[in-house]
């Protein structure tokens, strides 16, 4: 998604005013804080993936933004109006529930045309509207049918109907795709991201899956009891993660723990007594002396070799201990000699290598001074 | 061929060793849901469908100063066995208004306590329904109460709030609001308040099952498509309630038409219900032949409608 626009077209780069304003949100259940003080600019035509584990408040800042859930202090704006006191029937925004909840006691035809009747449009521009949006989710044929008629798949189209025939200028999504099988989900995030560039209407996407994230998002901002720890771009927050939260939360990561022992503008060195070695990295890093701090190394990253590498930055000895067979890639776990396990991926490009690297076989674990990320916290 | 003869051998000695371990299990088990059913079914047979059959053939025969107060319907006479239906007993209904206009009062009467008890039920089983768990269980148990005490001593206590030196009367009095005493007690007014208040929990008890399991992500849907909390109840709840708000009608309107305890305790001379008639005639005018006829008329009123609405349904 973010690799079509040029960066200039990207909103939250070029100072544009952002179209939901979360300022300084909390909201908490007696002493049970759900949402410590976020704040949050969302653009328009963006599709925010707020992502994080169950329990994380991303839920209740959505309903927050939906109005079902009411602010205990701080402020939401969409589309320069402050949303306090305003009640979810009058609000510009849409949400899609996790259960769908749809009406059980109308078809397919009558739960997508709920919204527009209440609007009090007349009939026959409301059929006219929920027959494009029926053709739109691919629905044609199911009009007729009661939800419990339909599949997962289908209750989710109609779900996502209902809650974009009324053209909100702010569509929040709970955890849209979870019930859906892996094979379905998969179809389904592309028809997504299709609908919303189709209609241009401002998601805000609530997931724990950080591969859905990945795929759906202009931007993601993940939370964490009830903060929210980085909001980047899908592809920064995974290569460029602020600590050793996000880095671990998206993607895999193989984390050594250090202290500096030398940092100029261009080289840092850590000593890292976990795998006995000093780790090169290409970049100077902003800390006290002798502090302590960690270093995030993905596993597609480091090189794997059963020979040392010349003029490699970072090399460390280790056996493998354990292979991972996944089809498109495989997955290598390398003991060191200190007992710090490595795991590292390797893309299976060829078909039958010829000798390929096996269990128990010492092999050396190699990776480039700028492939890795430092972190302070 | 032979793969078929093999898998059919296979299932035959299979068969043959349940026979022989659980030979006794297995008729217990194949006839299981027989022996569930058997037990109500006997029941209602015995305590239901017999004396309705006795009632039934009583509505037939003659009224007659002996003992039991009606003449048989069969008679032997020169090698004949004679059936006499004695038809009178309905046509009589027909004839004296008395009967007729007993009958519509009593649908009214029910008709309309089932309305209010409605509308005081559904709001109180909707505050149910959305309460916090712990506290459901205290108030639905408040519901239940008064079913622990008797139901003539309930229904006696309404008389002494109800009546011309009442708690009613008497604070109105001493609060100077009125001069005289109101005339509630022996009024229809009296028959609703102990009919709405006798029957409400059989209002609240299906509307609260039915209430409880709504999903309240449902109002939060609708609420979000733009609908006021007034049409939320009007498009979501009330329709998805329906089934609740029929249960508890029926079980309200069905006991209240033929009620006789409330009319004759609350009720004043005017007050026409059919269960009272059908007393006066069978204790006071020893007439059983027509009290029967009154209460199969008054099973036909309740049941066909019954059978009707459930074929409309299913």
């Amino acid at each position: 998604m973010n690799e079509r626009q040029s960066p200039s077209d990207m909103p939250w780069r070029n100072g544009s005013e952002p179209f939901v304003r979360i300022v300084d949100v909390s909201r908490s259940y007696g002493p049970v804080v759900a949402v410590n003080n976020v704040s949050l600019d969302i653009y328009k035509g963006e599709l925010f993936c707020l992502l994080g584990s169950s329990g994380c408040g991303k839920t209740t800042l959505l309903r927050m933004l939906a109005g079902l859930e009411t602010v205990s202090s701080g402020r939401i704006e969409i589309d320069g109006q402050d949303m306090a006191g305003i009640s979810p029937w009058d609000r510009p925004t849409n949400i899609m529930f996790q259960s769908y909840a749809l009406f059980p006691h109308m078809n397919v035809e009558r739960n997508i045309a709920y919204g527009l009747y209440r609007d009090g449009l007349p009939r026959s521009e409301v059929t006219d509207r929920v027959a494009d949006m029926i053709k739109l989710v691919q629905l044609s044929g199911m009009e007729r049918r009661k939800p419990d008629q339909l599949s997962g798949g289908q209750r989710q189209r109609v779900a996502l109907a209902r809650s974009l025939i009324k053209r909100p200028k702010l569509l929040l999504l709970d955890e849209p795709l979870a019930a859906l099988d892996k094979k379905l989900r998969e179809e389904t995030q592309f028809e997504l991201v299709n609908i919303q560039e189709k209609l241009g209407v401002t998601f805000v996407v609530v997931t724990h899956d950080q591969e859905e994230a990945m795929t759906l998002a202009t931007r993601i901002g993940v939370m964490r009891n009830g903060v929210i720890e980085q909001i980047a771009e899908p592809r920064e927050i995974y290569e460029y993660p602020l600590n050793r939260f996000v880095a671990d939360f998206i993607g895999s990561v193989n984390m050594f723990e250090g202290v500096v022992s030398e940092t100029d503008p261009d080289r840092t060195l850590i000593r890292c007594e976990d795998a006995d070695m000093t780790i090169n990295v290409s970049h100077g890093v902003s800390c006290s002396p002798n502090q302590r701090l960690w270093f995030a190394l993905r596993p597609e990253k480091p090189e794997i070799s059963r020979h040392r590498p010349e003029n490699a930055d970072n090399v460390v000895e280790g056996v493998v201990e354990e292979i991972a067979y996944r089809g498109n890639l495989s997955i290598f776990r390398v003991r060191l000699k200190t007992g710090k396990q490595i795991d590292l991926t390797r893309t299976n490009q060829e078909r039958s290598a010829e000798e390929p690297i096996t269990w128990d076989d010492p092999v050396f674990v190699s990776w480039d001074a700028a492939s890795g990320v430092v972190l302070t916290s | 061929m032979g793969r078929s003869r093999l898998r059919f051998l296979g299932r035959r000695v299979r068969r043959g060793a349940d026979v022989m371990t659980t030979a006794v299990g297995s008729f217990f088990m194949k006839h299981r849901r027989l022996l569930v059913i058997a037990v109500p079914m006997v029941w209602l047979l015995i305590f239901f469908l017999a004396p309705f059959l006795v009632v039934f053939k009583i509505s037939f025969s003659e009224a007659a100063m002996a003992r039991p107060p009606y003449l048989p319907l069969t008679s032997w006479e020169d090698g004949r066995l004679l059936i006499t239906l004695n038809l009178g007993n309905y046509q009589f209904l027909l004839e004296d208004p008395l009967y007729l206009l007993s009958l519509i009062s009593s649908v009214q009467i029910a008709a309309v306590s089932t309305i209010f008890a409605l509308l005081i039920g559904y709001p109180m089983a909707w505050f149910i329904a959305r309460s916090p768990s712990r506290r459901r269980n205290i108030l639905l148990m408040l519901v239940i109460l008064p079913f622990w005490t008797s139901f003539l001593l309930r229904v006696y206590a309404w008389i002494g709030i109800l009546r011309s030196t009442g708690v009613i009367n008497n604070t109105l009095l001493a609060l100077g609001i009125i001069d005289e005493p109101l005339v509630m007690l022996q009024t229809n007014f009296a028959v609703y308040i102990g009919i709405v208040y006798t029957y409400l929990p059989f209002m609240i008890l299906p509307l609260y099952a039915n209430l409880s399991r709504l999903d309240p992500a449902l109002l939060e849907a609708a609420a979000d498509l733009g609908a006021k909390p007034a049409t939320t109840f009007l498009t979501v709840i009330l329709p998805m309630s329906l089934p609740g708000i029929i249960a508890g009608s029926m079980l309200v309107f069905i006991p209240a038409i033929g009620e006789f305890v409330i009319p004759a305790l609350l009720g004043g001379p005017d007050t026409l219900m059919i269960g009272k008639i059908l007393w006066t005639e069978f204790f006071n005018n020893r007439d059983w032949p027509v009290a029967s006829a009154v209460a199969m008329v008054l099973l036909a009123i309740i049941v066909l409608p019954l059978v009707r609405f459930r074929r409309a349904r299913g």
